[in-house]
């Protein structure tokens, strides 16, 4: 493969970004309601122009209000898990690896679904009711992440196997947990918490998560692209990138904290939407090398092309219903990885 | 320089990238602010729904969707479906609630066919719909009015405020009124009779019952019969020796069609160890009409008919005594049934054609 350059690394992701305009631009387009490409590109240029007044209520409604923030959160989302799933492969040396090893994802379904039961007894006000899933379940990230990051400790030091196997092992157990408290739930509840499991994109959230999603990913994936040249010495191994100079276990619990946060802070809006973080990865891996330094931009575009579209067909494949998006992330990605696997051998 | 500046291009890239999808939130937060999706003309007035939420919504309501098969039920009822605009994939009650725009399922909407709608008022109800369903609606600006019964009672007394919501006060009041009634010379005719000791099987495997809490419960007391698993959960899961022990006299089956329920009934009398029960021994059971799982004035007709299946002795004396022993003039002819099982087993279906007389 030839080496990678400045100018290869900035076509590429060129190209990637243009792919994902398109997708976005098509995305804005298919939906339950029919929405023509002429107003359509009237209105984004509207809105790009400031001119909201302009725009007739049922465009300003269903495309500015539904499904721009809908795509928007599936672009942050998929890019935050392809990151999370690629940085997990590369600390755990593990190709089974995905953003929900390590058991993140159970514990903010714990936690969202105890604050779907506590949020029944406390009267909030209509503005905070709407953040406590989203913050029980980020909380409840944030818990398993210390105590796997405890339980993975070995000499004071992360050890990528410790790492592992404990996160294995908390993650069936909160996965015990989580049915244990979905046979006490009724009704709405059982409901909910049994599409949030299944990960779903199709419930408008506040523009103050979209913001604070933002900004968390930025920071967090900004943060394990400075180790993208160490995450490369370290695929030959933890002793064979200690003595080239890589300041192992640093890596690893920047690698560790960030990719866990950005799991979690994906989780926490959308659910466990599955396979993005697997697949991504790998696709990403077999077009365009395992270079972090390309790999990292390339997860995250392709992570939010990937779930744009899945989420995409999950909401016109049987419209006015929704499938969820998890399934369409399988059933779109697996095909595709398995093609990209054959030819890649043959 | 130039390496250092190659490694943090792309960062730079998903700055910009978050900084363009940053602005355009921000211009949308605008354009919310600027453009008010209602018109200022429409006259609102302010409702407090059953979930205590206030919400402000046209003097005059024209537009209506329902988000659970229940409230599309009352609708017809109360005979506001030219209102109706839009209703889920599982509205199927009356038939020509099929008919009507479908939003997608009662879990999961489509908000896009929904504010596509034009919606003067979104109805939901708190044990079908989702919370996550209502803030969305709270975000997009559409009004959504939560139902919240909890017992048969509440059900009648849901209806007459809903129908004052929808402005139709007088209809209400008037369904309202003829549900209690019939209940009332329901309850008079049961007042001799010991109350059955039933076991109303929601889901066969794993079983699944009802709680006592539930608006189910409530129509069965009020049927005439005592549901013998007495659990705080609405939905508890049960097991044959539990059900051994407490020897329930019939099995009660929701059903569209009271072939299904003698299908149902036999997988389990098929099953070892079911045959313990005196009930499966002898093959009492009785089928209620599906209606009775959704809180709507048709559960009152549901009720009746549980009655009359439980305690013929009761209706002795009604005119039009249901003959048992063949099918009911009203409902489809079902294919004719061992004389053995008939002696046991009541098999009435009637509850059709409710909305007749409701309008």
């Amino acid at each position: 493969m030839r080496p990678l350059t400045f100018s290869r690394m900035l076509l590429r992701c060129g190209v990637l970004l243009l792919v994902l305009f398109v997708v976005v631009v098509i995305a804005l387009k298919l939906g339950a309601v029919q929405v023509s490409l002429y107003g359509l590109g009237r209105d984004l240029i509207r809105v790009l122009l400031g001119q909201t007044r302009a725009i007739s209520t049922d465009y300003g409604m269903i495309v500015v209000d539904i499904r721009l923030p809908r795509i928007l959160l599936g672009i942050v989302v998929g890019a935050s898990l392809s990151v999370a799933g690629a940085s997990f492969q590369a600390l755990l040396r593990n190709p089974l690896a995905d953003p929900y090893v390590l058991g993140v994802s159970s514990g903010a379904a714990v936690g969202a679904i105890l604050a779907l039961i506590v949020e029944s007894h406390l009267a909030l006000s209509p503005d905070l009711a709407g953040l406590i899933t989203p913050l029980g379940a980020f909380i409840g990230a944030a818990a398993t992440i210390a105590a796997v990051y405890f339980l993975g400790r070995r000499d004071g030091q992360i050890d990528s196997g410790t790492l592992l196997l404990g996160g294995i092992i908390t993650a069936s157990f909160l996965s015990a947990v989580i049915m244990f408290l979905m046979s006490t739930l009724a009704g709405g509840n059982l409901r909910g918490a049994s599409y949030w499991l299944m990960g779903d994109l199709s419930t408008p959230q506040p523009k103050s998560l979209l913001y604070l999603l933002g900004i968390g990913f930025v920071i967090a994936a900004g943060a394990i692209y400075t180790t993208a040249s160490d995450l490369n010495l370290l695929l030959a191994g933890e002793k064979e990138a200690m003595h080239l100079g890589v300041d192992v276990p640093r890596v690893r619990i920047v690698v560790y904290l960030a990719a866990s946060v950005l799991t979690g802070l994906a989780v926490s809006v959308s659910g466990a939407i599955g396979y993005v973080g697997l697949l991504v990865p790998h696709v990403m891996r077999l077009i365009f090398g395992s270079d972090h330094r390309m790999l990292i931009p390339a997860s995250a575009l392709g992570g939010a092309i990937a779930l744009v579209i899945a989420d995409t067909l999950a909401r016109t494949v049987v419209a006015p219903s929704e499938l969820p998006v998890g399934a369409m992330t399988a059933m779109a990605g697996a095909p595709l990885f398995i093609y990209l696997l054959r030819r890649r051998l043959a | 320089m130039l390496r250092s500046f190659r490694k943090s291009l792309p960062t730079a890239l998903t700055i910009a990238f978050a900084y363009v999808a940053f602005s355009v939130t921000a211009l949308r937060a605008r354009a919310q602010t600027s453009v008010p999706g209602v018109p200022p003309a429409v006259e609102t007035r302010e409702i407090v729904d059953e979930t205590g939420r206030t919400l402000r919504v046209p003097v005059s309501i024209e537009r209506i969707v329902s988000l659970a098969p229940s409230l599309t039920e009352t609708i017809y009822a109360l005979g506001l479906q030219d209102r109706l605009v839009g209703d889920t994939d599982y509205c199927d009650y009356p038939p020509d609630a099929l008919k009507k725009a479908k939003v997608g399922g009662a879990v999961n909407p489509n908000f896009e066919k929904i504010a596509a709608l034009h919606p003067d008022i979104v109805l939901v109800t708190k044990s079908i719909n989702r919370l996550d369903t209502v803030r969305a609606l709270d975000t997009l600006g559409i009004p959504s009015y939560a139902t919240d019964p909890h017992n048969v009672d509440e059900i009648i007394s849901s209806t007459e405020k809903l129908a004052t919501v929808l402005g139709a006060p007088d209809t209400g009041k008037s369904l309202g009124e003829d549900m209690v009634r019939r209940l009332a010379v329901l309850q008079t005719k049961l007042k001799d009779v010991q109350p059955s000791r039933v076991l109303f099987i929601v889901w066969m495997e794993p079983l699944i019952s009802i709680g006592k809490d539930t608006f189910i419960a409530d129509a069965l007391h009020k049927a005439g019969a005592i549901s013998i698993v007495d659990s705080a959960k609405d939905w508890p899961q049960t097991n044959l020796e539990e059900v051994v022990r407490l020897q329930p006299e019939y099995l009660v089956f929701a059903a569209s069609h009271s072939e299904s329920a003698a299908r149902d009934f036999d997988v389990l009398a098929s099953r070892p160890g079911w045959r313990i029960l005196e009930a499966v021994h002898n093959r009492r059971f009785a089928v209620i009409s599906e209606a009775v799982n959704r809180p709507a004035p048709r559960i009152v007709s549901a009720i009746e008919e549980l009655a009359r299946q439980l305690h013929p002795e009761a209706f002795s004396d009604a005119p039009p005594a249901p003959a048992r022993d063949t099918a009911p003039s009203s409902a489809p002819t079902s294919p004719p049934q061992k004389p053995s099982v008939a002696k046991n087993v009541a098999l009435t279906f009637s509850a059709d054609e409710e909305y007749a007389c409701a309008r």
